[in-house]
């Protein structure tokens, strides 16, 4: 039989035996969070289908008609910024689960033990099912946009599901860095919301980084931010004519490679007690 | 000398919390200056803080296959014991050691989704509870039949009848397959053939030779279901052995000196539209009354939204959390101003039906609109209170007042209730 020891801040192994113990468990809530997502909607899965396409149609009115911004090349404007919204969504609804997860999840926390972890990576990966359908109709655009404008999409294509990856990983251990405060100061939580929104200029989701900020002072500083280097890596894959942005490529990688530890850190720490402050 | 191996071993297991107060508004001159001092050399201290111990020292072995019961009054670090057991929250000090999968049953339904149907929160909650698909499987039928909602099992639970949705979380939680078992009287919980099958259902998983740690107020459900009893007080263990010798010890730690009841935090039952916040007992140093004194007290109702024809019920119990008889119930009282507190001053004068002894008060708020009822809020356990023998200087024991008209009734006093202010 199994001896579990608990003590005072303890080291324990036992936490990761756990994980794959309760492994089914992350899958459970994945599955929970899409049936519960759709459930009660006339169109369902629809939905997965519809916000990004309006978020597309919105933006390129924005950035590309009001604005006036330029595309990568002669990519058309929609594909860039279907291409940009995709890993965004993804971005920024992985960071704001993982930084709100215990505070969601406090009922169930607050009454049964589970490894807590499980929680925002089941969010996460429900995130991956609905961002694996909104990447179906990038397909569907690409084709419309071939025969309409002579588009070719990029072989490199291939590499999009790692890079999703990467992304969703990014967003969930920030988010992770963020809960521990969020706990304590629900501040976060109101400004989380506003901080997306303003990333959401600040990045290059609906505009091209080469094509407008190429030749200014600050790109470098600009390329800082976690959140270009992926979206960059994102569109580099889709379009053929994009140059790869190496620079924020391994910034975003950096910052990846330092808010794992530091996600994984700060969130074990918060688990063992906060049940006793929620 | 026993030799069964232990499944649980607490050493000197402590749970600290950190309470905060709001300073102590100085009324003398010197007591501004230092309060100011305070301030200047902790600027951003907005509180002074205390430390708690919800559980000071706690050190017991269960042996496999004992059914330990653990008994204490609110407060005394039951509910905290089963949380650091069950690791949703760690111990600040002290040691556990475990043998076995250890599953605990602090409420049940955690984790149960509206949206989802029955069949579909059977394996979501089954997997909470540490069981994998295939265990689920295995038991899917066993579970469905035991919760007894038969065709409503691919219905979302939002939809079920209250009744439905505890027997099915009951029905998974107690098909889980531990070595350790740790409940937290939710065996209180559907109706009362329920209850019966719960409780039988239980003795079978104590009969299987399953370890189980049993936390209840129902002092009935110890006595059939455990074979030793812990008693906690102030967070330690005050008793630990034999079942009637712990349950007689737990009544007399049952304590009635305090006097004024904060309720602000209770489980919230009901419709809320008025709730209980605060008890003060009128003119009394404990808990006690003569034989025949009303109990009078003050109330503070805060009215969320205006209700009408709301009653107020004096609900007495046993130490076994057993009614004594029905409710005491008020006259009418009408909350006509929403968003006010209420206070109201109470006397139950039902104490002529008591023999001496300590009983436990419920309080509970129904509208009843010619027996349509509402139930607004509920606290079942308000305070303990002892009823003292007969008055020494009154050696007359006044005589109960019976009905005279329907042979066998007894016509207990209304109780009193005036509103005194509204705030």
């Amino acid at each position: 039989m199994q001896k579990t020891i608990i003590e005072p801040n303890g080291h324990n192994m036992q936490y990761w035996k756990d994980i794959w113990r309760y492994r089914e468990l992350a899958f459970n809530f994945a599955k929970r969070d899409v049936t519960v997502r759709y459930k009660q909607t006339i169109i369902g899965f629809g939905w997965a289908v519809i916000s990004p396409i309006i978020n597309m149609l919105l933006m390129t009115f924005i950035f590309g008609s009001v604005a006036g911004l330029s595309s990568e090349g002669d990519t058309p404007y929609y594909i860039m910024v279907y291409a940009g919204l995709i890993p965004w969504a993804l971005l920024s609804k992985s960071l704001q689960s993982g930084a709100g997860t215990f505070i969601s999840n406090a009922g169930i926390m607050n009454k049964v033990y589970f490894p807590r972890i499980l929680s925002p990576l089941g969010s996460m990966l429900a995130f991956l099912i609905d961002t694996s359908i909104s990447f179906a109709v990038l397909f569907v655009l690409m084709i419309i946009f071939h025969f309409t404008e002579g588009f070719v999409p990029s072989i490199r294509m291939l590499l999009c599901p790692l890079v999703l990856l990467w992304v969703a990983t990014l967003g969930l251990f920030a988010g992770l860095f963020l809960s521990a405060f969020n706990v304590k100061w629900r501040d976060l939580n109101q400004m989380l919301p506003f901080i997306i929104s303003i990333g959401q200029y600040v990045s290059p989701v609906a505009y091209s980084v080469s094509e407008n900020f190429g030749d200014k002072w600050w790109l470098p500083l600009y390329c800082l931010n976690p959140a270009v280097g992926v979206l960059e890596t994102f569109k580099w894959c889709v379009i053929d004519s994009m140059e790869f942005n190496s620079f924020a490529f391994f910034a975003s990688l950096g910052w990846t490679i330092l808010f794992i530890p530091l996600g994984i850190k700060c969130f074990r720490k918060t688990e063992r007690t906060f049940v006793d402050i929620v | 000398m026993d030799n069964r191996p232990v499944m649980i071993d607490l050493q000197n297991v402590k749970k600290k919390y950190v309470i905060r107060h709001n300073f102590e508004k100085p009324t003398t001159f010197s007591g501004k200056l230092k309060l100011l001092a305070k301030r200047i050399a902790h600027p951003t201290k907005k509180h002074e803080t205390e430390d708690f111990y919800a559980l000071n020292g706690v050190t017991f072995q269960v042996r496999k296959g004992e059914k330990v019961g653990i008994i204490g009054k609110n407060g005394a670090g039951k509910s905290t014991l089963l949380k650091v057991l069950s690791r949703i929250t760690e111990p600040s000090d002290g040691r556990i050691e475990m043998l076995g999968k250890l599953s605990a049953m602090l409420e049940v339904g955690t984790g149960f989704n509206g949206e989802l149907t029955g069949r579909e929160n059977i394996y979501l909650n089954g997997a909470i509870l540490g069981m994998t698909k295939e265990e689920i499987d295995s038991k899917l039928d066993a579970i469905i039949e035991f919760s007894e909602v038969g065709r409503f099992i691919d219905t979302p639970v939002k939809r079920y009848s209250s009744g439905m949705f505890v027997r099915l979380a009951f029905a998974v939680a107690s098909n889980l397959d531990p070595d350790i078992l740790i409940v937290d009287e939710v065996l209180a919980v559907g109706d009362t053939k329920f209850q019966r099958k719960c409780i039988d259902k239980m003795m079978n998983i104590a009969d299987s030779g399953k370890t189980i740690l049993y936390v209840s107020h129902q002092m009935q459900t110890i006595q059939q279901l455990c074979d030793r009893v812990i008693v906690l007080k102030e967070g330690k263990v005050v008793y630990d052995g034999d079942v009637e010798k712990g349950i007689e010890i737990y009544t007399e730690t049952v304590d009635v000196d305090a006097t004024s009841f904060d309720l602000t935090d209770h489980k919230p039952r009901g419709s809320q539209m008025a709730v209980i916040e605060k008890v003060d007992i009128i003119d009394k140093k404990t808990c006690s009354w003569f034989y025949n004194e009303p109990i009078r007290f003050k109330i503070k109702i805060k009215a969320k939204e205006k209700c009408d024809k709301v009653k107020l019920y004096f609900i007495i119990r046993d130490l076994n959390v057993n009614n004594v008889f029905g409710k005491s119930e008020s006259a009418e009282i009408n909350f006509s101003q929403a968003g006010k507190t209420y206070e109201i001053e109470c006397s139950v004068g039902t104490t002529n039906l008591l023999a001496p002894g300590k009983y436990i008060a419920g309080l509970e708020l129904w509208r009843d609109d010619e027996g349509i009822v509402t139930i607004h809020d509920i606290v079942p356990e308000v305070f303990s209170f002892e009823i003292l023998g007969e008055d020494t200087e009154n050696h007359t024991v006044p005589p109960l007042a019976w009905d005279t008209k329907i042979f066998g009734h007894m016509m207990a006093d209304e109780t009193q209730c005036n509103i005194i202010n509204i705030e």
